[in-house]
């Protein structure tokens, strides 16, 4: 009786830890629309922030979830993905939003020079700032 | 970091009178791949930054480390944080010169690409090869070639290590246009 209990609390124990480790492997990349934005800013103060000390802004914004208002310059489609420039008032460099697919799939409403708001993942800046995984929030 | 953008910049703008020479592209894509018997994976990067100058035929790439996707968020997390260290080395960059660049017609010609490639911050001189195809508004670029981690100090602990290559297969394409502005 007494060994048949030990038996069942280390399986039981098992199964929970075996769940607990696929959970972990399989733990799902975050959801941009649903988590609630790190930081709100426009396109200008960010190319800013990043022209002027790259390093502290790679601190402040890289993984970050950013909500980020600006206007269009360009919206164009590449290997079925949406990316849309935001203008900024420095000549070279813009903010460029790679569009998740549900996004991409609303780009059709979207028009050149019209003002909007994005939510995405900061990665970095190269010529551009760069937003990956992006959600139209108007 | 700083040196790398100056130098990028001086790459686009030294010259600017002779911009029509200049073709890039801030979509190119970098896809890796480490296969293992236990384990197959791959990450895209569809962020790169790459510049050909078509009268010397010099070539700079610049990649953010955060920008490669990966299927399962566990794995994009352990690449950032554990291997390639991204807070502390947010990119990697690669800058150096089309051998016999001058032969490149319209038609498919496979060259060499030779320079400097920079990953996890070591330095190491690199030739590749690869296909290009040069028409009025575009150059594109496309190829792939094999990475040993252990030539730019990228440890895996033994836990994994069964699960990762220790040889990476980097595969590239880049559709280059004349940069304007």
């Amino acid at each position: 009786m007494n060994n048949k209990k030990i038996i069942t609390i280390i399986l039981g124990f098992g199964i929970v830890s075996l769940f607990v480790v696929y959970k972990i492997y399989n733990k799902p990349h975050v959801n941009v629309s649903d988590v609630k934005s790190d930081i709100i800013i426009t396109a200008d103060k960010i190319i800013d922030d990043f022209s002027s000390d790259e390093m502290k802004a790679n601190k402040s914004y890289l993984d970050k979830i950013i909500k980020i208002s600006g206007v269009i310059s360009e919206l164009k489609v590449v290997k079925q993905k949406g990316i849309i420039t935001l203008k900024t008032n420095h000549d070279f460099g813009s903010v460029l939003c790679h569009l998740s697919d549900k996004a991409t799939r609303k780009m059709n409403s979207l028009k050149e020079e019209q003002t909007i708001t994005l939510k995405g993942i900061c990665t970095g800046f190269l010529l551009d700032v760069i937003l990956v995984n992006c959600e139209i929030t108007y | 970091m700083k040196i790398i953008h100056t130098i990028l910049m001086c790459f686009l703008f030294v010259n600017v009178s002779n911009s029509q020479e200049r073709f890039l592209t801030k979509n190119g894509a970098i896809t890796f791949f480490s296969s293992t018997i236990m384990a197959d994976i791959k990450a895209d990067n569809n962020q790169v930054l790459s510049i050909i100058d078509a009268s010397n035929g010099k070539m700079a790439i610049s990649i953010l480390m955060k920008s490669f996707m990966f299927k399962k968020a566990l794995m994009q997390e352990h690449f950032n944080e554990n291997y390639v260290e991204s807070d502390l080395f947010p990119k990697a960059t690669f800058k150096g010169e089309i051998l016999n660049f001058e032969t490149l017609k319209d038609l498919e010609t496979k060259l060499e690409v030779r320079g400097l490639i920079m990953i996890h911050g070591k330095r190491k001189e690199i030739i590749i090869p690869a296909s290009f195809t040069r028409s009025e508004n575009t150059i594109f670029v496309k190829g792939e070639f094999n990475l040993l981690l252990s030539d730019y100090n990228i440890k895996i602990p033994n836990v994994v290590a069964k699960k990762i290559s220790k040889e990476i297969k980097v595969s590239f394409e880049f559709n280059h246009k004349p940069y304007k502005k």
